[in-house]
């Protein structure tokens, strides 16, 4: 039988790993442990550390403000996630059904892939500007004021139209690959049957492409948590009065605003969690699905 | 399974057939079709015209645009780009991204091309080990790590260089992931002839293992670019001098500009269009490619 494994040498297989294994040591690894060493610690510039066992931890949970942001994180991750999930589904089908033009709606609709998550922000910003932007005064003729500088819930929206923006194209790129899997012999058989186009869609499609869809799930909730850190940062700095201070900008304040670094590395632990739980998930749920691309 | 495979050829005539024999059915058909199109356009139109604007807006002397009417191109436009370019010095925002980008992107694959090589080609114990190691990183990101990662590149006295913005992200378990998968597909026969022609493993990454993967270097490096470019965290952090940092933070320094009134909104719109640019020429230019390692990487 053939075999790829057609070199032996373990010393040439390890010089050809080793710069992979250095980086990864060094900046990813080693990082990573300190991060959680440094969580039992009051760490901060022109000072030694100091050791605090669980102090950091016992602060996160009776932090206000911290609380504050979990809500606010998973709230904003579950809206985008939403938001990304049904828009880019709509779109894919759409382009899925079409039968002309289909690679020019297709590239208009996976080029925010490429869109700079800081320029999404900015553009935002300026369309939703309280005074000088383009839509506001079309969403004020219907009777709302536009006081997003102030007014939270209206600032949570803004940013995260601008987070959903941004993120279709990449779902589309996934969803438009695993629509185009779903066998033709399933699409005509439910055509023989009168399955209208939306029932097809709900009933045939997103079933068999469910495991692309729970990849994208995952996928979308760590953008939501890490990826919208330049659209908050742009657009409100967390505010007003914490409305957008999601985890990750609650994060970077406190590392480099308030140079509480302990604080900050208990943050992180946490935010490891989250990923780590994500990515479990991810793993667990497409191998029970792996039997779909055979 | 196997009669469902069968079905398709006889369900394309019966389908016609139906349509031929209802021919009222088209004119619904073509209502249907349109109503498609006008769907699928004004879906469209949501993702692009805000980029639109912004393009419009930043040729514009001042940049205020307040109703539909006012969207019509400027004459400031030269002047914008040359005045964000030269006057406000984004050209050095914008060299120092390329730079960055180019290095990880030449680095990520050079060094991933190596791992992958040992992976898929070696005879090695605890190859699944390495493996994982490799892909935990994944679970990784600049997030989960930076405050130790800030402190340990500082003490290495490199920041405000672009040793602090490249080298901590050479390896990549994505390119990795992907080469890996691509060279399990290249068949094991071509390379049984290249060991009994006794080719060394460089040799054969360079002419057998290159060649059969122009394609997925081709989309690695635009997923690379697109990922490099659009950094944002970590040079925030790690940059503090004004001549080093990349684009995306000197939007930042535009957009505070602004709101305090030095210099006119359709200036950020200009820097953003520039910022843009890049990665969506690459995308366009390089879509097929792309698209096709995206969907290596589902499988």
């Amino acid at each position: 039988m053939a075999t790829r494994e057609i070199f032996e040498n373990r010393l040439q297989a390890g010089l050809l790993l080793f710069p992979t294994m250095v980086v990864s040591a060094v900046f990813l690894y080693y990082p990573a442990i300190r991060a959680v060493g440094l969580s039992f610690f009051q760490a901060s510039f022109g000072r030694d550390d100091a050791f605090v066992a669980l102090d950091n931890y016992a602060r996160l949970f009776t932090s206000g403000t911290y609380l504050d942001s979990v809500f606010v994180s998973v709230l904003f991750t579950a809206v985008v996630v939403a938001g990304v999930m049904a828009f880019g589904l709509c779109v894919t089908f759409l382009i899925h059904e079409v039968e002309l033009g289909k690679s020019a709606y297709l590239i208009a609709a996976i080029w925010p892939y490429a869109l700079p998550p800081a320029v999404a922000g900015l553009v935002f910003l300026f369309l939703f500007h309280p005074t000088l932007g383009l839509v506001t005064s079309y969403i004020e003729a219907l009777g709302v004021t536009v006081d997003w500088f102030t007014n939270g819930p209206q600032a949570f929206v803004v940013v995260a139209l601008a987070a959903v923006w941004k993120q279709i194209g990449y779902n589309v790129i996934f969803m438009t690959a695993a629509m185009n899997n779903v066998p033709d012999s399933l699409t005509e058989a439910a055509n023989l049957d009168g399955v209208g186009r939306f029932q097809r869609l709900m009933r045939v499609y997103v079933p068999v492409m469910s495991p692309t869809l729970v990849f994208l799930v995952v996928i979308n909730t760590i953008y939501g948590f890490f990826g919208t850190f330049p659209m908050v940062d742009l657009m409100t700095k967390g505010g007003p009065a914490g409305a957008t201070n999601i985890l990750i900008y609650d994060l970077w304040r406190t590392a480099f605003q308030f140079y509480d670094f302990g604080f900050a590395s208990a943050k992180s632990v946490v935010l490891f969690v989250v990923v780590g739980a994500l990515m479990y998930v991810q793993f667990r749920l497409s191998d029970r699905y792996a039997y779909y691309g055979g | 399974m196997s009669s469902v495979a069968t079905l398709p050829d006889r369900l394309g005539e019966y389908t016609e057939q139906m349509v031929a024999e209802t021919g009222g059915d088209t004119r619904d058909g073509l209502v249907e079709r349109l109503s498609l199109h006008a769907l699928a356009l004004g879906a469209v139109l949501l993702l692009v015209l805000p980029v639109v604007v912004a393009a419009i807006v930043s040729t514009k002397p001042t940049g205020i645009v307040t109703s539909v009417a006012d969207l019509v191109p400027g004459r400031s436009g030269a002047a914008n780009y040359r005045r964000a370019l030269v006057g406000l010095g984004f050209w050095r925002f914008m060299l120092n991204s390329f730079v960055m980008a180019a290095i990880i992107v030449v680095g990520k694959l050079l060094v991933a091309a190596l791992a992958a090589l040992a992976i898929v080609y070696y005879r090695l114990p605890y190859k699944n080990l390495v493996f994982l190691v490799v892909l935990f990183t994944l679970m990784l990101p600049v997030p989960v790590r930076f405050v130790p990662l800030y402190r340990l590149v500082v003490e290495l006295g490199w920041n405000n260089s672009f040793l602090a913005i490249t080298v901590p992200y050479l390896a990549s378990a994505t390119t990795v992931f992907i080469l890996r998968q691509h060279f399990r597909s290249i068949p094991s026969s071509l390379v049984e002839t290249a060991k009994l022609d006794g080719v060394g493993p460089l040799r054969f990454l360079v002419s057998v293992l290159v060649p059969m993967s122009r394609g997925i270097i081709v989309g690695v490096s635009v997923i690379m670019f697109v990922y490099a470019w659009n950094q944002y965290l970590w040079p925030l952090v790690i940059i503090d001098t004004e001549g080093q940092q990349v684009a995306q933070v000197g939007l930042s320094l535009l957009r505070g500009q602004a709101s305090s009134g030095e210099i006119a909104w359709s200036m950020v719109m200009t820097g953003s269009i520039l910022t843009l640019l890049p990665p969506l020429a690459l995308l366009v230019a390089f879509r097929k490619p792309l698209l096709e390692t995206f969907t290596l990487q589902q499988r």
